[in-house]
């Protein structure tokens, strides 16, 4: 079967989509990894029209489960590793199968971005983390880090205060980027020492986490503090590698789009997060799913 | 028997919790964030520290792994 739409994506801008191509009456197949992406970490959102305050959770279930009032075909658990075109026919590929369509519309978003330093990806779970609204619990009475001295990791620090016993703030650059008033009040807690102008080197133990080595800039020595946890808040990336015979990518790896969220290959989309629009907010990740959709259907409209 | 390590917080807890629910599958949900032995028993049991693990009669599922708890419990 080809569907005249395969949605890959499953945050604000991917169940967006799929409600407007429901609405359309498009054939359409949904495929995600997960639902709500980087929006479920979110705690508290207060920015979401209707909603007054609401957590990333609740949002993501109330507009998901709208989404599955449709009649719409979707794959969960599913990551898409490869995306072609053939004679005007999309093949989309996750792990264990391919699907086919006229049109499709990429809004995987982002993925927290990594250090890329060893240790790294061999303690992931075990003690290096990059949810602490996920993992703050596990670490109580413990001594951890937080890698990224802007507000990402000064709100990874303030969700850790509550357990932890010690928190290092590790910053690259001479100061701190996040707001002087959430800074003051992590200082407060006496909990916290700030550490600026170092770079993350390693993460060692056996099993688990036990310590974390870092250069001084200024005078290139190494230093190395226990701990058991190691929170990284670097900010988010873009992963766009399975597109990438069709698409353009930005230098920091975002699909290229026009204002109607058409790539460079006709009948392809991109919407939210990961294209290059410049502001990456929930309505404006959701406006731009319903924007693709839009634009999709006059694409199939003038092939017919 | 089946248990769920998680917290309050965790966004793929309530994802797989929900799951659960859905598919009538009774189990113990414990809150590791407010019980410190049970903390460390999936800690021992999973060999790492993130949430949610599951024990389906013994055996460990880290994560929501929809298809290993689809097999696990004979859901179609």
């Amino acid at each position: 079967m080809i569907y005249d739409l395969i949605i890959i994506g499953g945050g604000p801008a991917g169940i967006t989509a799929g409600i407007y191509a429901a609405r359309k009456k498009l054939k359409t197949l949904l495929i995600t990894k997960e639902w709500g992406g980087q929006v479920t970490k979110a705690t508290e959102i207060g920015n979401w029209p209707g909603a007054k305050t609401i957590s990333g959770n609740d949002l993501i279930k109330q507009i998901s489960e709208h989404l599955k009032m449709f009649e719409i075909e979707i794959k969960e658990g599913k990551e898409v590793i490869d995306v072609d075109k053939k004679d005007d026919i999309f093949t989309v590929r996750d792990n264990d199968q391919a699907y086919e369509a006229k049109t499709v519309i990429i809004a995987t978003g982002k993925i927290p971005r990594t250090l890329n330093i060893p240790g790294e990806e061999e303690f992931k779970g075990k003690g290096v983390s990059f949810c602490a609204t996920c993992d703050a619990p596990m670490f109580k009475n413990k001594n951890v880090a937080v890698i990224g001295g802007g507000n990402a990791g000064f709100a990874t620090a303030t969700d850790l205060i509550k357990y932890a016993q010690k928190i290092y703030i590790l910053e690259f650059f001479p100061e701190m980027k996040g707001d002087p008033l959430t800074k003051e009040k992590l200082a407060q807690t006496g909990k916290v020492e700030f550490i600026v102008n170092v770079a993350v080197k390693e993460i060692k133990g056996t099993k688990f986490v036990e310590s974390l080595t870092y250069e001084d800039r200024n005078t290139s020595k190494d230093h190395k503090i226990k701990v058991e946890g190691v929170f990284i808040s670097i900010g988010t990336m873009a992963k766009a590698g399975f597109a990438e015979k069709l698409v353009e990518l930005n230098k920091i790896g975002e699909i290229v789009i026009d204002k109607d969220n058409y790539t460079k290959t006709p009948g392809l989309f991109a919407a939210g997060d990961i294209s290059d629009i410049k502001y990456e907010q929930i309505v404006i990740a959701a406006g731009e799913g319903a924007k693709a959709v839009l634009a999709a259907t006059d694409y199939l409209k003038n092939k017919q | 028997m089946v248990k769920v390590y998680s917290t309050p917080t965790c966004p793929y807890c309530v994802t797989l919790k929900n799951f659960l629910k859905e598919h009538n599958i009774q189990f113990e949900d414990i809150d590791v964030s407010q019980n410190e032995l049970a903390q460390k028993e999936m800690i021992e049991k999973s060999g790492q520290y993130g949430v949610p693990v599951v024990d389906i009669d013994g055996q460990i599922i880290v994560g929501f792994d929809q298809d290993k708890i689809k097999k696990l419990l004979k859901i179609e």
